[in-house]
């Protein structure tokens, strides 16, 4: 083959005609800088070692002449050639940086210009978040580091190799990579009643009164979330804050909650003290937060009804011997709910994320008050997760992640032992590209599966390892103090691509034999691998991924190398969500028990509706998710934001009923937290525009 | 006989109920500026008590009421299948949109829960309208009806 017929790759993928007088130039100038001078014949000797292949990458060639000027013992001018290659590399990072820099400072919102781990958790962009974009590179490959070392010892080398060859090929993904901590905790809040906060690494002591109960508070969620990657739970904010208020004007409350208890000028009701305290906490919370690079935290609540809380906190005794009372409980989560509600129609609060904790029996909640308050609360518009289970064995720690409890007692050190679970890390098998490539290579598709399937365990195990050297190194004060019990927290397996893998495979998406059949297998399996890599010390539990940001990377990656891909983004449900074929009840019907049986890690139905339903509607709907089995949804109705005069409204409007611009935005739901849609990153707005909201309008003039 | 082109899972039809709105063809009135011109057309599947508990029998689990949607070429099968309806399905509500001003003179109402009456008058709107001619009866037990029109104009 000619030198004209030969062409390289360059670093940008580029391929470009060979040219042996550039290799020959480089050569010259690295003995040049050492003070002596390249030869003919010292250029043929080393360039006779030197072999190129069409196709060959700049890397390769270099790295070659590299070794030919140490086999011709030209050592001075081969070190001088590798600082050069050095100074180039550094050179290269810098100039990305500073590409990637302005295209930020230039991108339309923070989601869209996030390189590695688009989110829409943060409102504006700017110096701060700018600053928590630019390490996040270095921070995947020293995670990548940490992590093939730890296999490498662990299993070999080639399952460390392998492992790096499906994360770049995107066979898989590894969740949170940009991010050194484990991932999302529910956390028990009873150490903190104990110790405040001085165990963690802060300087207050435990909260005595109600004041100091909520300021304290605010700032042990600001500590414990700089310690996590992902949400923090505290499934216990209500209840520990409805003993503090007992503490200060008794159980009984909630009875005189019109009593003027401020002596104030202002003379404000108890009523209105209590509404004041969930201002402090749930304003300052949605604040942008300094040590998680500007995003706020991501901050999940739950409420229960009687026969849930009464599990969960049956055996719960406080420090001083009082246990929970559920009567003002219950009257204090319904003002929350209320008040919160109410507050979101004067500016979009995100965070709390809210899950409404149902127990079931017979196709129906247990709790009638608590299940027609749950009603009530959606067709007053308010939006959350509701959570049913037939059984107080599980309890939802995130938006969308559930988790078995191992153990529903109560210790008194670490209080109720059924709050305190969560994930440590999140490893996403693309079952799209899996499938397909199997199938290309003429391979069993579940042979091949299983492959990956095993393989992402080991990783997770190696992840685990790492975290527990982190652990015994004093590294998470988190584990350390009893916020969290390292032994009930999940190592989780991530699904993405699902519905798409049916799609290619040629299975229509709705409620069918084969669907039922390839959903369970596939999921079945993850399951069974989940079981067997069960330890005394390890957990594996599986979910359905929201989307956000990997669904659109899966979805482009896979284009790209030129598989079927039908959507721009993976679907996070069962369903194709675009299809109007399928209607309210028939996607229930595919979140329920059926297809959600081996996702022991959760999927939640995001019902979109155009239009909010009554309460007696949504009662029913109560009713259907209890008889299909499906734990974990929430309804999704785009409210109105005005971008003229602010208004909000819970309707989905196409012109603001207050000022009529029709310059109007809207709050959606899209991975478990309510966002203006204009937030989201650019293929995201996209799939929200074309997700299909279930009409109620339409009365037919027949 | 009746013949429905397709079904699906509503709100807004019937409050408070979640219905199964089945679609009939065939429509006698041919209303100016009609929602759904197609239904005017005779296509479709034939509604039958086979075919009509077949679908039912998907969504029973989920559903509280059941309402045929025209059908006014053939009223009297449209109370014939009402009446099979809650005869088979204990419990189930059903109702009825016709679009005649009118019931026919020897119509019983026994079988049914909701009646629609009224064309659609593109001028005065369809019953989310307050201007409508449109009128939703809640039809009682004993024999009485409650006309429940303004529950569309909450909003």
């Amino acid at each position: 083959m000619s030198e004209s017929e030969i062409q390289i790759v360059k670093r940008d993928g580029k391929r470009e005609d060979f040219s042996i007088e550039k290799i020959k130039s480089a050569i010259r100038k690295a003995f040049l800088s050492v003070g002596s001078f390249a030869f003919d014949e010292n250029l043929t000797t080393i360039l006779g070692r030197v072999h190129i292949d069409d196709g060959m990458s700049v890397e390769e060639i270099q790295n070659q002449v590299e070794i030919a000027l140490m086999a011709e013992k030209y050592y001075a001018a081969a070190k001088s050639f590798m600082l050069y290659r050095q100074h180039h590399t550094e050179d290269r990072e810098i100039r990305n940086k500073l590409e990637f820099l302005i295209n930020y400072c230039d991108a339309q919102n923070p989601a869209t210009g996030s390189k590695y781990d688009a989110n829409a958790n943060v409102e504006q962009k700017n110096i701060a978040t700018l600053i928590g974009e630019l390490p996040k590179q270095n921070f995947i490959r020293l995670n990548r580091r940490l992590l093939t070392d730890r296999l490498k010892e662990m299993y070999g080398q080639e399952l460390s190799d392998k492992y790096i060859r499906l994360l770049k090929q995107h066979f898989i993904y590894k969740n949170d990579e940009t991010s050194l901590a484990n991932y999302c905790a529910s956390i028990t809040m009873y150490p903190w009643l104990l110790n405040g906060t001085m165990p963690i690494g802060g300087n207050s002591k435990a909260p005595t009164n109600l004041k100091s109960f909520c300021g304290g508070f605010i700032n042990m969620v600001f500590m414990v979330s700089s310690m996590l990657s992902g949400a923090c739970a505290t499934p216990e904010f209500l209840m520990y804050m409805n003993y503090f208020i007992g503490l200060e004007y008794g159980n009984d409350y909630f009875k005189h909650a019109a009593d003027v208890v401020d002596l104030s000028i202002k003379k404000r009701t108890l009523d209105k003290v209590i509404c004041d305290y969930f201002e402090q906490i749930v304003y300052s919370i949605n604040q942008p937060t300094g040590a998680r690079n500007f995003q706020a935290v991501f901050w999940n609540i739950a409420y229960y009804d009687q026969p849930y809380f009464e599990s969960l906190f049956g055996e719960f005794y406080f420090p001083d011997g009082s246990k929970p009372d559920w009567e003002s409980l219950s009257w204090l989560q319904k003002r929350f709910m209320k008040w919160f509600n109410k507050e979101r129609t004067k500016t979009v609060l995100t965070f709390p994320v809210e899950t409404m904790a149902l127990l079931t029996k017979d196709g129906d909640v247990i709790d009638k008050e608590w299940g027609d308050f749950t009603a009530e609360m959606y067709s007053e518009g308010h939006s959350f997760f509701t959570y049913m289970s037939d059984n107080a064995d599980s309890l939802s720690s995130c938006c969308r992640l559930r988790n078995e409890i191992q153990d529903n007692g109560f210790s008194y050190t670490l209080g109720a032992g059924g709050v305190s679970t969560g994930s440590k890390s999140v490893l996403t098998i693309n079952l799209n590209r899996c499938i397909q490539y199997a199938q290309m290579q003429r391979i069993p598709y579940m042979t091949y599966l299983e492959e990956i399937v095993d393989l992402v365990h080991k990783v997770q195990l190696g992840y685990n390892e790492n975290l527990k050297m982190l652990y015994n190194k004093g590294m998470l004060p988190l584990f350390s103090a009893g916020y969290i019990n390292i032994d009930r927290q999940y190592l989780t397996i991530g699904v993405n691509g699902l519905v798409e893998s049916a799609e290619f495979l040629g299975i229509p998406i709705n409620d069918n034999p084969a669907y039922t059949g390839f959903v369970q297998e596939v999921l079945g399996l993850i399951e069974h691998y989940n079981k067997k890599y069960k330890s005394k010390e390890v957990l594996f539990n599986c979910e359905m991924i929201p989307a956000e940001n990997v669904g659109v990377k899966h979805a482009k990656w896979d284009r790209e190398d030129g598989y079927f891909v039908p959507r721009d983004c993976y679907n996070s449900y069962f369903y194709v969500v675009e299809d109007q074929s399928l209607n309210v009840l028939d996607k229930f019907m595919l979140h329920g028990e059926k297809y959600i049986k081996h996702l022991t890690g959760g999927s939640a139905l995001h019902m979109n509706l155009e239009e909010h339903l009554s309460k007696s509607q949504y009662r029913q709907l109560l009713r259907v998710a209890a008889k299909d089995g499906c734990n974990y949804f929430t309804f999704n109705i785009p409210n109105t934001i005005c971008n003229d005069c602010g208004h909000i409204d819970k309707r989905y409007l196409k012109e603001c009923p207050v000022c009529h611009s029709k310059n109007v935005d809207y709050l959606t739901r899209i991975i478990g937290y309510m966002k203006r849609i204009s937030n989201f990153s650019a293929a995201r707005q996209k799939e929200a525009s074309i997700r299909y909201y279930a009409h109620k309008e339409g009365v037919p003039a027949c | 006989m009746l013949k429905y082109t397709d079904y699906d899972i509503v709100f807004s039809e019937i409050p408070d109920e979640t219905t199964l709105a089945i679609n009939l063809s065939n429509c006698p009135n041919h209303c100016p500026g009609c929602h759904s011109p197609q239904l005017m057309e005779d296509i479709g599947e034939p509604l039958t008590q086979e075919s009509l508990s077949l679908i039912i029998d998907k969504y029973i689990n989920g559903i509280t009421c059941i309402c045929f949607m025209g059908g006014d070429n053939d009223p009297k099968e449209v109370r014939h299948l009402a009446a099979f309806a809650k005869e088979k399905y204990q419990g189930i509500k059903t109702g009825w949109y016709s679009g005649k001003q009118e019931l026919p003179s020897d119509f019983k109402t026994d079988s049914l829960d909701y009646i629609k009456l009224g064309p659609y008058i593109a001028a005065l709107g369809a019953l989310k309208a307050k201007t409508t001619n449109q009128r939703l009866y809640r039809l009682k037990k004993d024999g009485t009806h409650e006309d429940i029109t303004y529950q569309f104009w909450k909003h």
